[in-house]
Parts: structure tokens; sequence; C-alpha cells
């Protein structure tokens, strides 16, 4: 399968990026690891006539204490993000679930940027940070913003991110010590979550987002509702999949994911709270 | 990229640029680095792994462009400047790590960066690379330094642990398969395909294809022959239906051809497939093969008898009917009977290396560079086909990256040799792995009736398949699939009362074809089923249960027609198999992994039987001769796919031969080698052709011998490269040039005609826990028994029955093309077609009868396709003891096992502490 014809140009600049964007307009799309992007433009799903590389551009790729927040460079590659000290000890779900993504290959060159901005809600990403709150700041021509990840994602493969605009930094509050909880429900190995399941915290705190139940990655609203009411774990999980819309699809119906929620949403918290 | 700041190729600056929009993996072949493969062109498999950096990435998704200024390494850089081989390349020849070696330089090339960390976790590390052939033991044995391969002093090579020929070629990237050549002026062909189930192509408009710049030739059905054939490979043409040509006016599958291009490059070609206008009428279309027995459904083929189609209007390909003794009297007779209808699902067999071939002329003569299993068939196919003299076709294949029966099918060859004898040039076609999935063959989905009867005292006392077999749109292997599916499966057992009606049934769907097991597979997981249920329903341990049934040497093997065949006891270990399984599984210390708490475990089994020849004749045909450098040449027709038959075949010539095996050089699978070879089907590598290998090189001992007696004087025995005559010694390069001054020919031809033949049998053992929660199975055991007669190569005959259990037990558990309503497959990728991973697969111990056969050459059975078909029915008979419940469907995927444990009140306990595994927070495989 050979893809289609595309330009390639390398920006050395956040600035210069932005430039080739507001240059390029809707033809062009930006290049990280390209591990999203490109399968996706052999299968005609994706045709930029530009590809901006943006993966050379310097300083957006690091893990920063910020005293009670984790910035992460967006070009920070999975392979960084799962072995970093700074995230191992203060987000230690990120860590773990950036180890899930893919493979070392993957890993190697997928970024936690590329991979956020991509929207896939089957991927192991966008649950764990929904879990975890951050904040994503998207530069643009108009300048920075900040975005709470609850507005962050927006539909399959749909983020708040605007076509000329880039996003640059993560920022995850540290929560060292916390307890978390991931369950990745998946035929084979190698695989996208069937359904997955992120929980950071336990009790009153806990926070739960759902990966696969619906076109984006999702926070168990009521689950976590029933745990701030003083809820059993049990009783809690059970409300899983309330305000869901999982799809059926080749590798599983909606009643099977629905089910599969409930069960994986008890192991998550329960392992968050040992 | 600029020459400021060019790409570095093992150590090497290239110029140049790469073209708008290419890939890393394309541009690296285009600069000599064949070692790079392509497997699915999309980062699922991991076959074009390189190191950019240092650091190991999938080429297929990394724009060339991006490789500027970075230093790219590949399998060929691996090695030292003086060709030393990397640490990790001599690893993988150790422990012999690869079997077809398509995915070994990817895998190489993963292994060699693993870090400490990894390679404490290689389940996880390895992810990215997929292997279909060995099952990953002898990969793992292999990154952590195992040795495998032990020394064969000259003339005591059987029976040893020898290394393949080819490894050092593998491990370094240099063995060439099909496309592994550089072509001056080669054409590409891009192949546009039906989006109908079921149509008439009206009218094609080629304008636009041939406006795209670098478009060169357009062929639609009106270029092809109207000359039908099969695109099933058998010796005996009349064992398939002709039903199918180069290219048709009617659709009969989404995905069929419907015209290809030929263009300067691939993406041109692409662009003109895709610039085809081609206008269909649509046609009622049939896609369960239920409906298309029932008169009025839409006749898929309306053609006359003439195409050995045995029933067209009712759209069978092939019948198969038989009955021995009374079955209702049988059933009066049993104490127990079970009934039920039981489902084996469409397998793709997802060899790493997609169907791909190159054709050119030479000198007038048609030559085809293809991934085979089968050379002679397919020159013999093309010449049918295009109606050209057999004597102008050549056909040959050099290492060809995974079979599994996928290529017992002419699918590529056909049409490239259109395109070539249309324009003279040379033209390649390679298969996507997406066209892989749509086009190409698969496992025979089928419905199997089994109603079977037992006796209070344990015996058999009736059997009856009624068995529907789904063929797809052509009947490539229709019948054959479907009598031997009915064939071993039930002539194992010793029962008087037997009937078996089976119809196999064309459909508007993706043609299935031959697949490991050739429908025993499917068969046996009903058979095997049924008797777990008989043995429960008398109370009696299955395996004692199969004991008191099974044939016994002297018992006759029947089925279907108690007519005698040439199938006959040359051994017998099924005996020590059932044994070997039952103690194995009787040792719960043994077992690999724990079950989680909650977690239900049990226990099962299941065995198979099958002949070690195909009926109907198989041919091999081999020839050694003395080369001028006192080594031997060994030219052999039959193909080598990864089954390690050319392992076995320089094996059984130096024994012969008293030679070392290194200094047999090997030439095979070209139809200019001998005069005629069936080729690899049938697990005919060894016992076929490798019985014309053992006869040739024997003559040949006698040859020399006799040679050497008669230019020397008094008698003369080759002993470790000599002839020694009395006292001398007499190297052999010079009785090949005192031999060829005389006059005197040393070389010897042997053939096999593949009669009689023996039976090989394989049981199964798992040990596995259900999570009545989700439905996860978890393998905690798993034994294989073979009886494979004498075993040749201890080495390569365990790789073969791994990589089987393998690839089964991704059948078993998750595997399953699937189609949509309108009978187009939806599992175009990896992604969505799931191919085991190296976590995927536990541990397996296999043992080995202890046989010696008297039909296969130095007392050796098959042992290729077999160790996959008892594997579904064992596991689904270790979900019947874990659980209670009876799956009758395969595959045994998560959802449907947790719904039939819904369905039959097995409690999930919701309430069990926690596992370690949950604690740790740990993803569930």
């Amino acid at each position: 399968m050979i893809p289609p014809q595309f330009d390639y140009v390398r920006a050395t600049s956040v600035e210069h990026a932005l430039e080739l964007l507001a240059e390029h307009g809707d033809d062009a799309k930006l290049l990280a690891g390209g591990h999203s992007l490109l399968p996706m433009m052999k299968i005609r799903l994706a045709n930029p006539a530009v590809l901006i590389d943006i993966a050379r551009i310097p300083d957006l790729s690091y893990v920063r204490d910020e005293g009670g927040t984790l910035a992460i460079g967006a070009l920070t590659k999975h392979a960084m993000v799962a072995s970093d000290p700074l995230v191992a000890l203060n987000a230690p779900l990120l860590a773990h679930s950036a180890a899930q993504v893919g493979d070392p290959q993957i890993r190697n060159r997928g970024t936690i940027g590329g991979s956020l901005v991509h929207g896939d809600p089957a991927a192991d990403l966008p649950m764990a940070v929904v879990a975890l709150g951050v904040t994503l700041v998207v530069v643009g021509p108009s300048g920075r913003r900040e975005v709470p990840v609850e507005d962050f994602f927006e539909g399959y493969f749909q983020t708040a991110v605007g076509e000329d605009e880039l996003l640059v930094e993560i920022r995850v509050p540290s929560r060292p010590g916390v307890g978390w909880g991931y369950q990745k429900f998946v035929r084979r190995a190698n695989d996208w979550a069937i359904v997955g399941v992120a929980a950071v915290g336990a009790g009153a705190d806990a926070q739960v987002a759902l990966g696969n139940m619906g076109n984006k990655a999702l926070r168990a609203s009521a689950t976590e509702a029933a745990l701030a009411a003083g809820a059993s774990i049990a009783d809690a999980a059970a409300l899983a999949d309330e305000g869901t819309e999982p799809q059926a699809d080749m590798h599983a119906d909606a009643e099977f994911r629905r089910h599969l929620v409930k069960v994986l949403t008890r192991r998550a918290l329960e392992s968050a709270a040992s | 990229m600029s020459e400021a700041d060019p790409m570095r190729l093992n150590g090497r600056a290239i110029p140049g640029e790469p073209a708008p929009g290419q890939c890393l993996r394309t541009y690296l072949r285009e600069n000599g680095a064949f070692g790079v493969k392509k497997g699915c062109d999309a980062g699922d498999c991991g076959a074009c792994t390189v190191h950019v950096d240092g650091a190991p990435v999938h080429s297929c998704l990394y724009p060339a462009a991006r490789a500027a200024g970075r230093e790219v390494t590949t399998i060929e850089g691996l090695s030292g400047a003086d060709g030393a081989l990397a640490p990790m390349q001599q690893r993988f020849l150790d422990a012999q790590g690869f079997q077809c070696g398509f995915c070994t330089a990817g895998m190489i090339m993963t292994a060699a960066a693993l870090d400490d960390e990894q390679m404490a976790d290689l389940p996880r590390a390895l992810k990215g690379n997929l292997c279909r052939c060995t099952g990953y033991r002898a990969v793992g044995d292999a990154i952590c330094g195992i040795r495998h391969v032990e020394p064969a002093p000259a003339g005591d090579t059987v029976g040893r642990a020898v290394g393949a020929p080819a490894g050092p070629a593998v491990v370094t990237g240099s063995a060439r398969y099909t496309l592994d050549i550089d072509v001056p002026g080669l054409l590409h062909m891009a192949v546009a395909r039906s989006p109908h189930a079921h149509a008439r192509i009206v009218s094609v408009d080629d304008s636009a294809a041939l406006a795209v710049p670098g478009v060169r030739l357009v062929l639609t059905h009106l270029d092809a022959p109207k000359r039908h054939f099969s695109t099933a490979r058998h010796e005996d043409w009349r064992d398939d239906p002709q039903d199918t040509l180069i290219l048709d006016d009617v659709m009969r599958f989404v995905g069929q051809r419907a015209a290809a291009v030929v263009a300067d490059s691939q993406g041109a070609a692409e662009a003109g497939a895709r610039a085809l206008a081609i206008e269909y009428a649509v046609l009622p279309a049939v896609i369960d093969p239920e409906l298309a027995m029932v008169p009025g459904a839409p006749v898929i083929h309306p053609k006359d008898p003439a195409t050995r189609i045995s029933d067209p209007d009712r759209n069978i390909a092939a019948q198969v009917h038989g009955h021995l003794g009374d079955i209702e009297a049988g059933f009066a007779e049993a104490t127990v009977i079970h009934e039920a209808r039981y489902r084996a699902q469409r397998l793709q067999h997802a060899a790493l290396e997609t169907h791909c071939a190159i054709g050119w002329m030479d000198d007038g003569v048609l030559t085809v560079r293809s991934s085979t299993q089968t050379p002679f068939l397919t020159r013999r196919g093309l010449s049918e086909a295009l109606g050209i003299p057999v004597e102008r076709v050549r056909v040959l294949c050099e290492r060809v990256g995974g079979g599994f029966g996928g290529k017992q099918e002419m699918l590529t060859e056909d049409l490239v040799a259109l395109a070539v004898l249309r324009l003279g040039e040379p033209v390649k076609l390679e298969l996507t792995r997406e066209e892989q999935f749509v086009a190409t063959t698969t496992r025979h989905p089928m419905v199997i009736d089994v109603r079977m009867g037992a006796r209070a005292d344990g015996t058999l006392s009736a059997m009856q398949l009624t068995v529907l077999s789904n063929t797809g749109a052509y009947g490539n292997h229709a019948g054959g699939v479907l009598f031997h599916g009915c064939g071993e499966s039930i002539g194992v057992y010793r029962c008087a009362n037997k009937k078996v009606d089976g119809h196999a049934v064309y459909t508007n769907t993706v043609p299935a074809g031959a697949f490991r097991g050739y429908g025993l597979s499917q068969v046996i997981f009903a058979v095997e089923s049924a008797m777990d249920e008989l043995a429960r329903g008398l109370g009696l341990d299955p395996i004692e249960f199969r004991l008191r049934n099974v044939v016994r040497p002297g018992d006759p093997m029947v089925s279907t027609t108690d007519e005698l065949d040439d199938v006959v006891y040359g051994s017998y270990g099924l005996d020590q198999c059932l044994n070997a399984v039952r103690t194995a599984l009787g040792n719960r210390a043994a077992d690999t992994a724990e079950a989680p708490d909650g977690w239900l475990v049990g226990a099962g089994t299941a065995l198979a039987m099958i002949d070690t020849v195909p009926p109907n004749g198989h041919r091999g045909e081999a020839r050694v001769s003395l080369a001028a450098d006192g080594r031997f040449l060994l030219e052999i027709g039959t193909a080598e796919f990864g089954n390690g038959t050319t392992t076995v075949h320089a094996q059984l010539a130096s024994t012969a031969l008293g030679a070392a095996v290194g200094d047999i050089r090997i030439a095979q699978s070209d139809t200019t080698l001998v005069g005629h070879d069936t080729g690899a089907y049938g697990s005919t590598g060894t016992v076929v052709a490798g019985a014309a290998t053992l006869q040739a090189a024997t003559a040949l001992r006698g040859t020399v011998e006799a040679a050497a007696a008669k230019l020397y004087g008094g008698p003369a025995r080759l002993v470790e490269g000599v002839v020694l005559c009395d006292d001398r010694r007499i190297e052999l390069s010079r009785l090949y040039a005192d031999a060829a001054e005389a006059g005197i020919a040393l070389s010897e031809t042997g053939s096999n005609d593949g009669t009689p033949r023996s039976i090989s049998f394989n049981v199964h053992g798992f040990r596995v826990a259900v999570d009545p929660a989700t439905g996860e199975i978890r393998i905690l055991r798993s034994v294989q028994a073979a009886d494979a007669g004498r075993v040749m190569n201890p080495l390569q005959l365990r790789g073969q029955v791994e990589g089987g259990i393998a690839q089964a037990i991704g059948a078993a558990l998750y595997e399953e093309v699937r189609l949509d309503d309108a009978g187009s497959v939806i599992t175009r990728t990896f992604r969505g077609y799931h191919v085991p991973t190296f976590a995927d697969i536990p541990p397996t111990d296999v043992f080995f009868a202890e046989t010696h056969d008297s039909v296969g050459p130095l007392g050796a059975k098959s042992m290729s396709e077999a160790p996959f078909n008892p594997v579904p029915a064992a596991l689904a008979n270790a979900v019947r003891d874990a659980t209670g419940v009876r799956f009758t469907r395969l595959p045994l995927a998560r959802d449907a096992v947790w719904r039939g444990l819904a369905a039959a009140g097995v409690p999930d306990s919701q309430d069990r502490s926690l596992t370690p595994q949950d604690s740790t927070g740990e993803a569930t495989q």
C-alpha cells in the first residue's frame, strides 16, 4: 500500500510549525511519531498534501517537576514517559499506561502528544489522562491556552486542538503515593482495549476513566458519585456503564462491553484501594 | 534529503532523494537492503524493523524523508565488516530461532536492542514482532542464548539437531525470498477488485487509468483466455472443479479480481487501478451455505458437468456419502448418545510473506518466480490456463515466507504471466496484507452435525457425521478437504456402524482452500468433543475411553467405505501418545501458570490421526551428483516454506553418502532441476520427497563405489568424504575428474510415488483456568505427544509441532475471518484478525513416541500439518471440564464464553479476593 504522495517539510520551532500550518491550511497535517497518521494515510482515511514534521522541534520533549504539577512536553516519546522516574513517582498510572502503548518500536517513535491529539477512544493514554485530570497546553495564532482534559476530547479522532494549533504540553497533577488501577481487556496481548478502565485514588477521591465505552474517553461519573456518597466498590462499579454509549464492532458487542466495564471498574478500584 | 544531510545506511551515505510520500521500508529495499521485509505495511507485524540511530522502529511507518541525517541499520549492517555475526545473529543460529525466516530479520533487530529489563520480560518486549511458524519458544530460547544445534559427524546426521542449511543466510538477511531480487526494468501490477458479492461486469472504462503517468497496460476479462482451471494445485487435476478464469466477467465474491493495471511504479499501478471505471450489473447473492442449497437460490456457477462441479444447480461443488454397517442399529445398541451441531470458523493462514510473483521472458520461456509450495504444479496450471506448452514455462521459488496450505494455490502467477506475455517485460505482483485477507483462500468453515453412540461397556456403537462445508465462490480443494475431513477423524476409531453425508457448497464469499490439516481440524473439533461427552456419559476417563476404541494394528482404518486403500500401519504410537499426555496432565506440579482465585479449572484432551501422504498419488523426485569440488549437489523438486524439510533432505543424503551435512549443496524448487515433483503439500516433504532423496543418494553411493572400483581397482568404499580402495584414499574431487575423463556419470535420480501410505498421530492435553466474570481462558499446562516415526531432527520436529500448536491456539481462542451480511471480509488487518504474539503462547511440553515406520525413509513419518488438529478440541474439552459447559462453536472467544457460562447459570464469583495479578494493576491479557 502506497500512501498518497505528500510534500514533507520540517518545522524548526513551534513558531515555524504554526507558520507552516497557516500557510498550508487544511492540506497539512502535523507529523510527530507518525504511528497513527501513516496507517490512516495508507488506507486513505487521511490525505494530507503536506506533512509538517515537528519531531525535531527542540525543547518539546521533557518531563519537569513544577511543584505540584508535572509538565510533560508533547513530543516526549512513550518510552521516555514509561521510564521517567518523575512520572513513576508522581503519576505512576501514566507511566504504566505509556508502557502499554503498542510495542517497543512504537514506543520508540510515538509521542504522548501525538497519541492524545489522535483522539482514539480505545487507546491507552486518553483514558489515563482523563483519570488523572490533566490540563493540556495548546498554542495557536492567538497565543497559548490551557484546556482542561474534560474539554479536550470531543469525539472519534476529534479534539479541541484547532487545525491551526499545536499541542505543546501536558500538565499532570502530582499525586505521589496515590493508589491506582489500570485494566485493559483485550483478546490478544498486542491489541487496543475492547474496554479499558483507569482509576486513581480511593473512596470520595477516586477518579475513574473508561476507554472505548463511547466516542471518547469518559469519566465514570455515576461510579464516582456513588463512591463519594459512601458506596462500596462493588456497588459503585455496578454503575460504571451509566451514561456510556459503547459501540458494537468486530471485537465485541455493546452488551459485553457494558458487562465488562463493571467487572473491570471493580478490579481497577480494588487495585487503587490496595 | 539533501546531499549535506544524507541518510546513512549501514554506515554508508545514501545519495539521492526518496520519492514524495515514500516510506523507509521501500526506500531501504531500493537501496539493496532486501533483509527489510513487508509483512503488513501497517506497523503491526515487525518484519520491517530496522534501527534508526540505534532504536528499533517499524520502517513501514517511517517516512523516508525524515531519515535525513540519521544512521539507519538493517539486518545486513548488524554483522561486523568482516562478516562476523553479531551476537544476537549467532544466538538465533545456535537455537535455530526461526523456521521460514521471513520474520527473523525484524525479530533479530528488535532483540538486538533489548536492554536488561526488556530481556527479563520478553512477552512485552516482543509485542511488535509476529512469527507465524515457530510458536515463539525457539525465538525466546535464541534471545536468551540457549544453544540447541548439535554437531553431526559425517554420515551420522539423521536423528541429530542439525541446523538448517539456510540458517546463516536467514540470520544475516541474505536469504532471498520471492521479491528479494533486483530485476532491471521491473513493472508493477495492482489489481482492481469487485465491491460486489455477485455481479456481472458490464463495461470497463480504462481511459483515466491509462492517463495516469507510468501506466502501461490494463487487463480485463476481454484479455484473458476462456480456459477454466482451478487455483488448487493437485497432482491429479480431476480433484478440483475447473471453475476459475484468470479474469472473469462474473464477480462471485467481494474482492475477486475485476481488472489489473501494470505500471512503471507501484504507486502508479495502484493509482491506475483506482482510476478504472468499472460498471457492474449486480446479481442476487447467497452468503449462507445452508441457503445456497435451497432450490431457487442464485446459481453461482451455471456450468456444464465437464467442469466437474458436482451439482451446479444446487451450488454443490462436491459431496461425499458413505456408510458402514447399520447406523440405526448402532444407535439402538447405544447406552449413551451425543448429538450436537458444531461449527468451525473461517481462518486465514496469515503467512508473513504475502502471495507474490515476478515473471519475465527468458529466451522464449515464460519464467515465473513465485511464493509457492508447488512449482511443478503451478507450471502445469500456467500451461493449462494460458494454453502454452509446458516446456515453455519455468516456475521456481527461492525461500518461501510461510505457506500453511495457502500457497498450494495459483493466486498471483497466472495474472503475472498474462501481463508478461502481453508486454514481454518483467512484471511483479505483490499482494497487500488487506488483499491477503480479502482475496486469498481461507480454511473451509464447516457446520458439523455429530451423532455418536456408545455401549455401556465403553465401546462405540455408531458414528454419524453430516457436514456442510462452505467452499466460497470457487471450488478449489472443496472435495479433497471434505473427503479428508471425514476420513481419519472417524477412521481412527473402531466402530462397526458409521455414516457420513457431506456437501461442499458454493457461496458468494471469499474462496476457501487448502489449510493446515486439510479438513481434519474442523471435523476433529466435532468428533473429539463428542468423544469427550460420551466418556462423561459413561462415567469413563476420556483417555481411557479413547484407548478402548482407537484402532490397533490389524484393525481396518475405515470411515465411509470398506474398500481397501493403500494406507497401512507402517508404525503405531497412538497408545504411547495417549499415555504420555495422561501422565503429563496428571502432574499438577508441572503446570506453567497458576489459576487466579475464583477461576474455574479443568483439563481436557483430544487425539488426531493423519495419513502420511495424500491419496491419488504424490510424486517426489531428486537427483544427487558428485560435484567437481568433491562435494555433492542435491537437486530436489519440492519446496521448503519453513517446515525444515530441506534440513532433513541434507541429513538423509549425508547419511546415505557418509558425508558431512555441509558437503551437501542443495538446489531446489525449480522446474528445470528434475522431471516432475508434486511439491510440498500433504506433509510430504520428508516421507515422499525425502524418500526420493534417500533413494538417489543411496544409488549414488553405489555408483561412486563402482566407478572407483573400475578406475582404481579393488573393492571401493565411500567413507567420510573419501573413497577407500584397499589402502588408498581417493579424494572425491579426483574421482570426479577421473570419472569425467572416462565418461562415467556420477549422478543418480530417485523418485517416490507416495504409496503405500502410513499414519501419524498427535494427542494434545490442556489444563485451563476460566474467568467466569469475563470469559477469559488462561492455559495452565499444554502438552502434546506426537508419533512421527523415527525422529529425523528433534529440533526441527519440535519446532514444527510447537508452531502448529501456536497457530491452533489462535484458532481456538480468537482467530476468525469475519464477513458482513453482504459477504465482505471485515477483518482486513492484523488489528482485526488476531495472530498470537509471543505473550499469547504458553510453553508446551512436546513428547515423541518411539516408533520406526516401515514405509517412510529411515523410519520417518510426516509431522507438518498434524500438530494443529487436536488442539481446538482439547481446549474445548478442558473448558467443558472446568465449567461444565460444552462449547460447540469456534473460536472460544471471551464474549462467547462469558455468554455461554451466563446462559448456563455458572456463578460469576464477583466477591472473590484480589489476585496478585489484579493488585499490581497489571493489564489483563
